[in-house]
């Protein structure tokens, strides 16, 4: 059996800044000899493990600054992990064999401005090893796929923000890849250009790629993803299949009717937990599956005209903002415990003879 | 892997071709190298060599500004503008990456020398003087020199910013420079040193010792009367300067295998 995509066990990245900081061997001596304040650190990633198999779309989510763009770049061979590691298409990261066969999509890419989108696709090409041929029809295809061949005689730096995501995309995939990274491909895209990725990322899954990206856009995410991992301050909080996240623990049910008259609506509304009105439509919530069927009978029996009927889940951004609280609450009690514990032993030192 | 340095050096050469402020530095230096002309017509009986004097002294001193100008942002620029995150994940030795943008700009800089050294060489006959195989001995050694210093720049800058990276750098070459002499210095006359004069002289000594004797790149008493230099001693000039160049590439692919692309 084939390994799995992406495999990360226990990464960690702390970086050393300033000057000091960075240089070998400083940061065990600033440690040995416990110089606080000469070497900052800053933990970047904190311990992440997780597994993308073969053939998925996996959504890698969170919040600014939790680690998302650090743990990428690990998985790019761009920074060295502090501890830890994992696999890349069965190699240890950063092998070149995982490497020929990896696209890669930074975020806010920036590209070499001074080519045409043909020399820029050409010039990755080459690194890919690819021949001549294979360098021209692929650029070809690729710059008709992405929707830039009124572009072809532009160079890059004439190109709009999302002219470049696009040639980024391209630049991604010059090398037919099993495993293609992006990091949040819809950035500064608009509506027409982030459905235009989609496609592209269906279109990869259905080619048997894998896909892993990042992405604040949760409602793409939503739209796409087989499995997410929720990274919140460096970790791995939440990670599974998408229906299985946002499944509620009460199986409630909307049901959207419209035409009823207020007296079939405060009748029908006894049945409900809930009950809202928008636009002429009256959208009921039920507190059981089972209790759908009579539901749904009652409301056709007064009068109205059933428009839709939906499961209650959970949205993905709900479950993100959820995450996030939860983790900001655990630390916030974790600073009040040590508080509480420094004072307790202050108070005992001073009652100490 | 020959091919992934041959498209990084390319790529390096295809950008400074079309970088106006190359063409920009370019064309500033050839526009010293007309006033030349004017100042050289103005001495009397001394023309010729006042031109050659003066006009290779400008061309060695704007290539190696604009060789430590490039060299010292060589890295820098790929990382500031972000464009190593796309190279870099690409199946390519780090060590690639460095010698292909050191070989692309090396060729950028042949071409300034080379430019320069054939306008100096149009501009001679205009005062009368003549051009022999001593011109293109200097253009050749002022060429070295310039690989060395551009190798010297990538070292720094692998782990240095820019304008620390160009100070060293430019502190390297003039020590370089100036090399044979500092070399055998001692400072004060002998009965008034002391131990820090000594010190001083001894530290002296052992930065020259270390830093490419740069000296030996300058030709200009050659040029100037018309002696050719002898093959052996160009064949040992230009050797010293590979082997400082593929030094300094090493030590620089060392120091760049480990950094870490924020």
């Amino acid at each position: 059996m084939a390994a799995s995509a992406i495999t990360l066990e226990g990464l960690v990245k702390t970086f050393d800044l300033g000057f000091l900081g960075s240089l070998p061997g400083f940061r065990r001596l600033s440690g040995r000899l416990q110089l606080k304040g000469i070497a900052h650190r800053v933990e970047a990633v904190r311990g992440i493990d997780l597994q993308v198999e073969r053939g998925e779309i996996y959504g890698f989510l969170g919040p600014n600054g939790a680690g998302k763009t650090t743990t990428i770049k690990m998985l790019m061979g761009l920074i060295h992990p502090t501890a830890g590691g994992g696999t890349l298409l069965g190699h240890p990261l950063g092998h070149r064999e995982a490497r020929a066969r990896l696209g890669f999509l930074p975020e806010h890419p920036y590209f070499y401005e001074h080519l045409q989108p043909v020399e820029f696709l050409d010039f990755y090409g080459r690194l890919f090893r690819l021949t001549a041929r294979e360098r021209k029809q692929r650029a070809d295809a690729l710059i008709n796929r992405v929707g830039l061949d009124h572009a072809r005689g532009r160079p890059l730096r004439k190109f709009s923000k999302g002219m470049i995501q696009r040639i980024g995309i391209a630049q991604a995939l010059i090398n037919d890849p099993d495993l293609v990274v992006l990091d949040e491909p819809m950035s500064g895209l608009d509506p027409m250009g982030r459905k235009d990725v989609r496609d592209i990322i269906f279109e990869l899954k259905e080619q048997g790629k894998t896909v892993f990206f990042s992405s604040h856009i949760l409602q793409d995410v939503e739209m796409i993803c087989d499995r997410v991992a929720i990274v919140v301050r460096g970790r791995v909080r939440n990670q599974g299949a998408l229906h299985t996240l946002l499944e509620t623990p009460t199986h409630r049910v909307d049901i959207t009717v419209a035409g009823l008259d207020a007296a079939a609506v405060t009748a029908l509304a006894d049945k409900a937990d809930s009950h809202r009105t928008v636009a002429e439509q009256v959208r009921f919530t039920v507190p059981e599956e089972d209790a759908v069927n009579g539901f749904v009978q009652a409301a056709i029996a007064a009068g109205g005209r059933l428009v839709a009927v939906t499961p209650e889940r959970k949205s993905l951004e709900e479950l993100f903002v959820a995450e996030a609280a939860a983790v900001e609450r655990r630390r916030a009690e974790q600073r009040a415990a040590e508080r509480d514990a420094a004072e307790q032993a202050a108070a005992d030192g001073e009652e100490t003879p | 892997m020959i091919g992934q340095i041959l498209a990084i050096a390319r790529n390096t050469l295809r950008e400074a071709v079309r970088n106006k402020l190359f063409a920009t530095l370019g064309f500033f230096a050839l526009g010293m190298l007309g006033l030349t002309l004017a100042v050289s017509s103005a001495s009397l009986h001394e023309e010729v060599r006042l031109m050659k004097d003066v006009g290779l002294f400008l061309i060695s001193t704007f290539s190696v500004l604009i060789a430590v100008f490039t060299g010292v942002n060589l890295v820098y620029k790929e990382l500031e503008r972000k464009t190593i995150y796309t190279v870099m994940p690409k199946p390519i030795w780090r060590w690639q990456f460095l010698v292909g943008k050191y070989l692309g700009l090396a060729a950028t800089m042949a071409v300034q020398v080379a430019v320069m050294i054939a306008v100096l060489g149009g501009l001679i006959p205009l005062v009368g003087g003549e051009i022999g195989v001593e011109l293109w001995q200097a253009g050749w050694l002022v060429y070295a020199e310039v690989c060395i210093v551009l190798a010297v720049a990538l070292v720094f800058s692998s782990f240095s910013t820019p304008f620390l990276s160009g100070l060293l750098t430019v502190g390297v070459f003039v020590v370089g420079r100036f090399a044979d002499v500092l070399s055998t210095l001692r400072l004060g006359k002998p009965e008034d040193r002391t131990e820090l004069t000594e010190g001083i002289s001894a530290t002296v000594r052992a930065v020259a010792q270390v830093v490419p004797d740069l000296s030996i790149y300058d030709v200009t008493p050659q040029l100037v009367y018309g002696t050719p230099l002898t093959a052996g001693y160009v064949l040992e000039a230009s050797a010293l300067a590979g082997t400082y160049v593929v030094l300094c590439l090493g030590l620089a692919a060392v120091l760049f295998h480990r950094r870490d692309f924020t």
